[in-house]
C-alpha cells in the first residue's frame, strides 16, 4: 500500500514536469502542432535527417527546447535550495536568495554590463559574486567557530543589503540609453536568450547542487530541529550545514546567472510542496524540484504567449503565482502549521 | 561496576565568569541522577558538556571509559540521547518523522531511514503509549504529548543513557505525572539510565519511593555541594542552604504504595532577596 503511493507520487512528480515540457513545445507565437514537434525531437535525438520544414525545426529545436530545459532548471533549483534554505534555517520565511546570493549575483551582473557588455561575462561575473556573497554571509556569521544559524541570517541581510546598495550605484553610473536598461532587464529576470550553451555552462554547477542537496536531504529534517539537538542526535552540524550551504548556493548561483533574478519560486514554491506532500524533506526537496521546474515553464509560456512582447519572468512568477498559492492555502487548509 | 558516564572534575567559563567549579559527577546502569539547583546555577551548562555540545576548560568527561573530547557526534549519540526542555517546533513535521530523527546516528551521512528504522521508531512510540498519534503533525499535539514524542525520538536513539533537561516543565499535574511513570516504566522495563536537571525536589523522592535506584547531585555557586541517595541529601538543611527556603520533608503511609517521602515547601528565610 505504502509502496504504490509512493510509487504513484514518484511517477506522478516526474511525469508531470515532462508532460508540461513537451506541451511547452507547441505553444508560441508560431504554433507547432505535436506531431511535428515529436518528429522533430525523435530526428534531433536519433540523428536521423528530418521532413519537417526548417523553420518549425528551428523553432522547436533551437528556440524553444533550450529555453524550456533551462526554465526547468532554473525554478528547480531555485525551489529546491529555498526548500532545503527553509529547513536549514529553521525559518519558512527564507528564500533561496537568504545569504544574498541573488543580490551578489546581481551586482556581479551590472558589473559585467557596465564594464564588459558581453554574455559570456556577464555569466561569469553573475556567478562569481553570487558565491562570493554567500562566502562573505558565512564568515559574518561565524563566530566562536561555530554558525549560529541566526547570526548566519543576519550576515546574509548584511550582505544583501550591501550588494543592493552597489547594485543602485551602478544603475546611477550606467550609461542610460543601453546600460542601464540591459542592468534593468537582467534584474527582471529572464530566459529568453537561453542556449543550449547556456545550460552546457550553467548546468553544470545547478545539477551538482541539486544532486548534493537530494543526497543529503533526509539530514535536513535534522538540521532543522535546531543545532543542539541536531547535535545530540549525532550530527556534526558545522559539516552537514556547511555541505547545505553550498549545495543551495551552487545550484542557485548558476540559476541566477542565466535567468537574472526570479523571486518567488524559491520562496513560495516550497510552501506549495509542503502544503502538497508534507513537510519531510526527503519528499519535499525532490517534489520542491518538480514543482518549481513545472511553475517555472508554465509562467515562461504565459509570457511568451501573452502578450507580442515578452513579459519579464519576475514579474509574471508573482503575478500568477500568488493566486494559486492563495487557492491551495485555502484548500488544504495550510497543512497543520 | 563501571560508570556509564563519568564526570571528573570539569570547570566550564564564559570570557568573565565562571559557570561550572570542579564539578564530577557519575552515573551507573540502570540509575536515575536527578540535578538539582537554583536558577542559573549551571545545570544546563553541565548538560551541554555532558552532551558535547560545550567543551570544559579543565576535566574531562567519560562516556562508558571512552574519552569524550575525542568522540564525534554520532559516536556521542549512539551512547546519550537527549531530551530538550524547549523544543522549538518550526516545521509541523509528523510524529512518525520526529521520531525516526532518532535514527540518525546509525545512519550514513547519504542515507535514509529503511524498514528496520520505522520498525524501531514504532516500537518507541508504543512504549511511550503514542503510537496512535504517530499520523499527526506533532505541533498540533499538547505539551504533554509533544514531552512524550521528545522522549520517543531518544528512546529510537537505542542509548543506554537518556539525559533530560527539566522534562516536566509547563507540564499539569497530570502530564507530569504521566512522564514520571513513563520514566520509571521505561528504567524497570529496558535498564536505561537517566540524568535528569528538575527543578522540584519531589521527583527525586518520587523515584526513590518507586524503588528505582536514585541519586541527587545538588548544585549551588557551581559547584556540587552535595551528592548521594535522595533520602540523605534532600533533607531540610541542604534545601535550606540549596534554595535559602524552609521546608520540611514528611513521611507518610499509605495503604497502597507503602511509605512515601515528599518535601513541602513552607517559606522563604531570606526575605526574598534573590541571590
Amino acid at each position: 500500500m505504502r509502496i504504490t503511493k509512493k510509487a504513484w507520487l514518484f511517477l506522478l512528480f516526474i511525469l508531470v514536469p515532462l508532460l508540461i515540457m513537451l506541451l511547452s513545445l507547441l505553444v508560441g507565437r508560431y504554433p507547432v502542432d505535436i506531431n511535428t514537434a515529436l518528429h522533430v525531437l525523435w530526428c534531433r535525438i536519433t540523428m536521423q535527417p528530418c521532413q519537417v520544414a526548417d523553420f518549425y525545426q528551428t523553432v522547436v529545436w533551437d528556440i524553444r527546447m533550450p529555453r524550456i530545459i533551462l526554465g526547468a532548471l532554473v525554478g528547480g533549483c531555485l525551489a529546491i535550495s529555498g526548500a532545503a534554505f527553509q529547513g536549514l534555517f529553521r525559518n519558512p520565511l527564507v528564500s533561496s536568495g537568504i545569504l544574498g546570493v541573488s543580490s551578489g549575483a546581481g551586482f556581479g551582473a551590472a558589473l559585467a554590463i557596465i564594464l564588459f557588455n558581453q554574455v559570456a561575462a556577464t555569466y561569469t561575473f553573475a556567478f562569481a559574486f553570487g558565491v562570493l556573497a554567500v562566502v562573505l554571509s558565512y564568515l559574518i556569521g561565524k563566530v566562536y567557530n561555530t554558525t549560529p544559524t541566526i547570526m548566519l541570517v543576519l550576515g546574509g541581510v548584511i550582505v544583501s543589503s550591501v550588494f543592493s546598495a552597489l547594485i543602485s550605484l551602478l544603475k546611477y553610473l550606467a550609461d542610460p540609453l543601453n546600460e542601464l536598461p540591459a542592468i534593468v532587464f537582467w534584474l527582471m529576470g529572464s530566459l529568453a536568450s537561453a542556449r543550449y550553451r547556456d545550460i552546457l555552462i550553467a548546468g553544470i554547477p545547478m545539477l551538482i547542487g541539486t544532486l548534493g542537496l537530494i543526497a543529503v536531504r533526509w539530514r535536513i529534517n535534522i538540521l532543522s530541529m535546531g543545532d543542539r539537538e541536531a547535535h545530540s542526535l549525532g550530527i556534526n552540524t558545522t559539516i552537514n550545514k556547511g555541505l547545505v550551504i553550498a549545495c543551495a548556493t551552487l545550484a542557485t548561483a548558476g540559476a541566477v546567472c542565466v535567468s537574472g533574478i526570479i523571486g518567488w519560486v524559491g520562496l513560495v514554491i516550497p510552501h506549495i510542496g509542503r502544503m502538497l506532500v508534507g513537510n519531510d524533506n526527503k519528499i519535499l526537496i525532490p517534489v520542491s524540484f518538480s514543482l518549481g521546474a513545472s511553475f517555472l515553464i508554465i509562467v515562461d509560456d504565459l509570457g511568451r504567449i501573452l502578450t507580442g512582447a515578452e513579459i519579464p519572468l519576475g514579474i509574471l512568477t508573482a503575478l500568477v503565482g500568488g493566486p494559486f498559492f492563495v487557492y491551495l492555502l485555502k484548500k488544504t487548509k495550510g497543512g497543520g502549521w | 561496576m563501571k560508570s556509564l558516564l563519568e564526570v571528573q572534575d570539569i570547570s566550564f567559563r564564559y570570557p568573565g565568569s565562571l559557570i561550572l567549579d570542579k564539578v564530577s559527577l557519575c552515573i551507573n546502569p540502570g540509575e536515575v541522577v536527578c540535578l538539582l539547583g537554583p536558577n542559573g546555577c549551571g545545570k544546563t551548562t553541565l548538560l551541554d558538556c555532558i552532551l558535547g555540545w560545550l567543551k570544559p576548560c579543565e576535566g574531562q568527561i567519560f562516556l562508558n571509559s571512552n574519552d569524550l573530547s575525542a568522540m564525534s557526534a554520532r559516536q556521542i549519540a549512539r551512547f546519550l540521547a537527549y531530551v530538550p526542555q524547549n523544543h522549538e517546533k518550526t516545521f509541523p513535521y509528523l510524529v512518525r518523522d520526529i521520531v525516526l530523527m532518532g535514527r540518525a546516528s546509525f545512519l550514513g551521512p547519504l542515507d535514509r531511514p529503511g524498514a528496520e528504522d520505522v520498525a524501531i521508531a514504532e516500537k518507541a512510540l508504543e512504549m511511550v503509549g503514542m503510537s496512535h498519534l504517530k499520523n499527526r503533525p506533532y505541533t498540533q499535539l499538547s505539551g504533554g504529548e509533544g514531552q512524550l514524542v521528545m522522549v520517543a525520538r531518544a528512546l529510537a536513539q537505542n542509548s543506554p543513557l537518556i539525559v533530560m533537561d527539566e522534562p516536566t516543565a509547563h507540564l499539569d499535574f497530570k502530564h507530569e505525572l504521566i512522564i514520571l511513570e513513563t520514566i520509571v516504566e521505561l528504567i524497570k522495563k529496558t535498564g536505561l539510565s537517566v540524568l535528569m536537571a528538575t527543578h522540584i525536589p519531589n521527583h527525586c523522592y518520587y523515584f526513590e519511593n518507586k524503588g528505582i535506584l536514585t541519586r541527587v547531585a545538588l548544585l549551588k555557586n557551581q559547584r556540587i555541594m552535595a551528592a548521594g541517595r535522595p533520602s540523605e541529601v534532600l533533607t531540610e538543611e541542604n534545601l535550606g542552604q540549596l534554595y535559602n527556603i524552609k521546608t520540611r520533608v514528611i513521611n507518610c503511609c499509605l495503604e497502597e504504595d507503602g511509605q512515601i517521602k515528599q518535601v513541602v515547601p513552607i517559606c522563604t528565610i531570606d526575605g526574598r532577596a534573590l541571590n
